[in-house]
């Protein structure tokens, strides 16, 4: 019967981490929307939801992961009412959902948080520009993606970076001892 | 920060300068010949809506449809976004374009602005599909 309860008691957990974390990468997106940063290249942003998107990586298994991103992809796009992007938005955010996920499996020897979250920005990137292509029938577009990537370099530190302090700050909450790993980066 | 991360933001950037630096060099050859102006293709929703020659003289284009209007200015043998009722207001970033290959886009619009060569023949000028 215990071994039950512990049960059901990780899987409420986890269930409220992904929605606190949903929670919180809306708020990161609307903040990021009120800062008035002009990149001068198109498309580009600071990427303050996937500091969220990682460290829920990070933390629960993918499956989890991807259920907060899928919330926090439709729970932005109610708020800013931009449903004409939401294509855009779903086909970034699974890109980069897959990348990060992908690298946090195979590459967690040899990649620190940081070099995933560059990963993770550019396929963002990438997963726009390929619905945008859908959208409009046109490659034209990757015409922007070399300085993308290279904004993706640096929004991607910052991301990491970030990333790297919220990790054991979070892991000293009672919350997350459950969903500790051995290995931190 | 790993040895992995290093080498990965290295060849990110190996990448995005293999891409950007030929660009560059193109753009001194191209400077020459200003005299054939590029075009701009006007695409809404797909279909083809204005092309229009890039001139140094100014000229604006209006571009009204069911999903909104935008006004693009000419000038310089060059195309940008001039006013916009959108609400992202992604389109201005894309600044001032007159390279080929040089896009526009407004997306809640479904505008889009394609930089292309010297018309070749039997475009249709100055044709509104709509």
């Amino acid at each position: 019967m215990s071994s039950l309860n512990e049960h059901s008691s990780i899987a409420l957990k986890r269930t409220v981490i992904v929605s606190i974390f949903a929670a919180v990468a809306v708020v990161l997106s609307l903040v990021e929307a009120l800062i008035p940063v002009n990149m001068s290249v198109p498309g580009a942003k600071l990427g303050l939801a996937n500091i969220m998107v990682l460290t829920c990586l990070y933390f629960l298994r993918p499956r989890d992961a991807l259920m907060m991103v899928v919330l926090k992809t439709l729970l932005t796009a109610f708020i800013f009412g931009t449903f004409s992007s939401l294509l855009f938005s779903i086909m970034g955010a699974m890109f980069s959902f897959v990348a990060m996920g992908f690298l946090l499996l195979v590459g967690r020897k040899r990649l620190s948080l940081i070099g995933i979250s560059i990963i993770g920005g550019i396929a963002h990137n990438i997963g726009q520009l390929t619905a945008a292509t859908l959208y409009f029938k046109t490659s034209k577009i990757f015409y922007y993606l070399p300085m993308l990537m290279i904004m993706g370099v640096l929004t991607g530190i910052a991301v990491g970076i970030a990333v790297r302090y919220l990790v054991p700050a979070l892991s000293k909450l009672s919350l997350f001892e459950d969903f500790l790993k051995e290995e931190t980066a | 920060m790993k040895r992995g991360d290093i080498i990965l933001i290295g060849i990110v950037i190996a990448i995005a300068l293999a891409f950007i630096v030929p660009r560059w060099l193109n753009e001194d050859t191209s400077e020459t010949n200003h005299e054939e102006a590029r075009v701009a293709k006007i695409t809404v929703d797909g279909k083809l809506f204005k092309t229009v020659s890039l001139t140094k003289e100014e000229q604006t284009v209006e571009v009204n449809t069911e999903f909104g209007s935008n006004t693009l200015k000419i000038h310089d043998y060059g195309i940008e976004m001039h006013d916009a009722d959108c609400k992202d207001k992604v389109c201005f970033t894309f600044g001032f374009v007159d390279r080929n290959g040089g896009t526009i886009i407004c997306l809640p619009h479904r505008l889009m602005v394609e930089v292309e060569g010297p018309s070749g023949e039997g475009d249709d000028v100055d044709v509104i599909v709509k």
